[in-house]
């Protein structure tokens, strides 16, 4: 099982150029579950879990890792505990699923050095958790975009880290397909205890697959906590600016939301 | 299951391994014999035997000073400069993921030889301080290209066609600058417009072979964070790459050895350019691409050298060969580029 860290930001403000994004956003991840940050499209959930994952410097504000601040961890290292699979991934044209799967090592590497023992074990092992060991001798333009979205947790996997950000790791892809992603994910939490991070779009999955709901407006961190007890008509109005019922999902019990529209509602 | 797994993915990479070994080894060979063919052959052919002792210092007639002052610093000019841009520009197209963004087509190799060219025609110098001029040179125009191309947002399209802008501006200021101070000298305005190894002579080698001593090992050394770096900058960072200073350091390395294979043969037209994509071809994608590439640069300029000095009536500087092969393919980059959409 993976460790517990500590993971926590404090007042952070984030953003691009001149432009704040993120308005003081203080947040402890729950360690070992999965948390997923919800909010309407320009809210922020973007630049928050960038910010968190140290892609963007934050303006203002601390981001801690068991105390120590995460700019001032030395990048490798902070690879080996902190993985991100970003929303648009970048295929260098050509590459063969393994290669691509083992650049996921990288923080483990000397400079060098081939692959270790070590190396093809957790590349093997992370293939294995997203069923993907029989395409590794395949290039990766060959294969469908759900395959591809499966090889590239495979990589994050491979980089074997505590605590795994996901940006959307389920956009573009069939209903079958995100499903898939989301139990390949609960898998890799309750078998390994891997902390996962995800930004996700549909708040029904989010109510579903979530431990922890982050909750964001316009950059602020308006509600967190499990979505069972969050997740209400009143907070999806707060955030989505949307009528909605919510019911009991018959099939998980978590919390379902079902949108109103101005057509097609009873009238009772 | 485990196991097996893991079998399997080390099959396929050991298979990649291989072809990479094979097609590396068979570049080095093919090298080795251009170079030989670039001592043996010329105007007289002597013997081996004798090309071999005129090598060791003996005197031999004739043999001598062909060998030693002329075939010898063109061979080594040849494969040194082949070496630095095939290693340079595979850098630079790996990194900017495009293969059009190289030094020679975004006009880093035009900006070290307009300086070259102004140190040495105008100026009349000579040594280290056109080594140190067309160095600086080389990234005042990285740094030119980079401030001109910063925008909004940063766009690969923006800097190849601004960098090509730049390349044709300093082309036409090199062609000025040889009407003015070298009006009757052909052979310099060959060299300088399109790269020639005509006229090179062993104490211009230094500069050159110190900067690809010292660089390529630095560039090797990088070659995993190279390869990371061309998962773009949000994936390199989260694997802990620091990506600024990484850039940097490769930028460096890079401009200084093809600044200074500039200042000793011109800007050997398309070399740069070439070779990385040549070898991307043949070693495949799974292992670093940086020897490979500089063995195949070194290829393209010998042979492309041998093929102006021989195969025709008249004597071609090797530019105007590599410059045949290379602008078709330009044109095909730019042709496929603008299909989608990316410039």
């Amino acid at each position: 099982m993976k460790p517990t860290h500590v993971f926590q930001a404090e007042e952070i403000v984030a953003g691009y150029d001149n432009k704040t994004v993120i308005q003081g956003v203080s947040l402890a991840i729950p360690s070992n579950k999965i948390s997923v940050i919800i909010g309407a499209n320009a809210c922020g959930k973007s630049t928050l879990i960038k910010t968190l994952s140290r892609l963007i410097k934050p303006i203002s504000g601390k981001i801690t890792l068991d105390g120590k601040l995460i700019s001032k961890i030395p990048s490798k290292q902070l690879a080996r505990i902190l993985g991100l699979l970003p929303q648009s991934p970048i295929v260098p044209e050509g590459i063969s699923v393994a290669d691509l799967v083992g650049r996921g090592r990288f923080p483990h590497q000397s400079l060098l050095s081939g692959w270790t023992k070590k190396d093809y074990e957790a590349v093997a092992e992370a293939m294995r958790i997203m069923d993907i060991t029989e395409l590794a001798n395949n290039n990766i333009d060959e294969l469908s975009g759900g395959q591809r979205q499966r090889v590239w947790i495979a990589m994050a996997l491979a980089q074997q880290t505590d605590i795994l950000f996901l940006d959307e790791p389920t956009t573009f892809l069939d209903i079958t397909y995100q499903i898939e992603i989301l139990d390949l994910l609960t898998d890799l939490n309750r078998k390994h205890g891997t902390t996962i991070v995800m930004v996700l779009h549909d708040i029904n999955l989010s109510a579903r697959y979530a431990d922890y709901i982050f909750a964001l407006r316009k950059g602020k961190l308006i509600v967190e906590g499990e979505p069972s007890k969050v997740i209400t008509s009143t907070l999806v109005k707060d955030i989505f600016g949307l009528d909605c019922l919510v019911i009991k999902d018959p099939v998980s019990g978590s919390p379902f939301t079902i949108p109103k529209g101005r057509y097609h509602v009873n009238d009772e | 299951m485990k196991n097996e797994s893991i079998e399997f993915i080390m099959t396929g990479r050991r298979q990649r391994h291989r072809r990479w070994i094979l097609v590396t080894s068979s570049l080095a060979v093919l090298s080795f014999i251009l170079c030989c063919a670039m001592l043996l052959l010329g105007n007289t052919i002597y013997p081996v035997m004798d090309v071999i002792r005129a090598l060791s210092g003996e005197q031999i007639q004739g043999a001598s000073f062909a060998v030693n002052t002329i075939r010898l610093p063109r061979m080594l000019a040849g494969l040194f400069a082949g070496f630095a841009f095939g290693i340079a520009g595979n850098t630079f197209q790996t990194m900017l993921r495009n293969p059009l963004a190289n030094p020679n087509v975004i006009g880093i190799t035009t900006g070290s030889s307009a300086a070259a060219v102004f140190c040495i025609v105008i100026l009349h110098t000579s040594g280290a301080i056109v080594s140190i001029a067309s160095v600086i040179a080389g990234l005042a125009t990285v740094v030119l290209i980079y401030i001109l191309s910063r925008g909004n947002s940063f766009s690969i399209g923006r800097l190849i066609l601004i960098g090509i802008g730049i390349q044709a501006m300093l082309g036409a200021l090199i062609s000025y600058l040889l009407l003015v101070g070298a009006e009757q000298d052909l052979p310099a305005a060959f060299r300088w417009l399109s790269g020639s190894l005509n006229g090179s002579e062993m104490h211009e080698l230094p500069p050159l072979m110190l900067s690809v001593f010292i660089c390529t090992p630095i560039v090797i050394m990088l070659g995993k964070h190279l390869s990371i770096l061309e998962l773009g900058e949000q994936s390199a960072t989260s694997l802990g790459v620091n990506t600024n200073k990484t850039r940097i350091m490769l930028i460096v390395s890079s401009v200084c050895m093809i600044s200074l294979a500039t200042a000793t043969t011109g800007p050997i037209a398309f070399v740069s350019f070439l070779s990385g994509p040549i070898a991307k071809r043949l070693v495949g994608v799974g292992f670093s691409n940086v020897i490979p590439a500089g063995l195949v640069g070194v290829n393209l300029v010998l042979a492309a050298d041998l093929i102006g000095q021989f195969a025709f009536v008249a004597r071609y500087p090797v530019g105007i060969i590599t410059g045949i092969i290379g602008a078709p393919y330009l044109i095909f980059l730019l042709i496929r580029m603008n299909r989608r959409g990316e410039l």
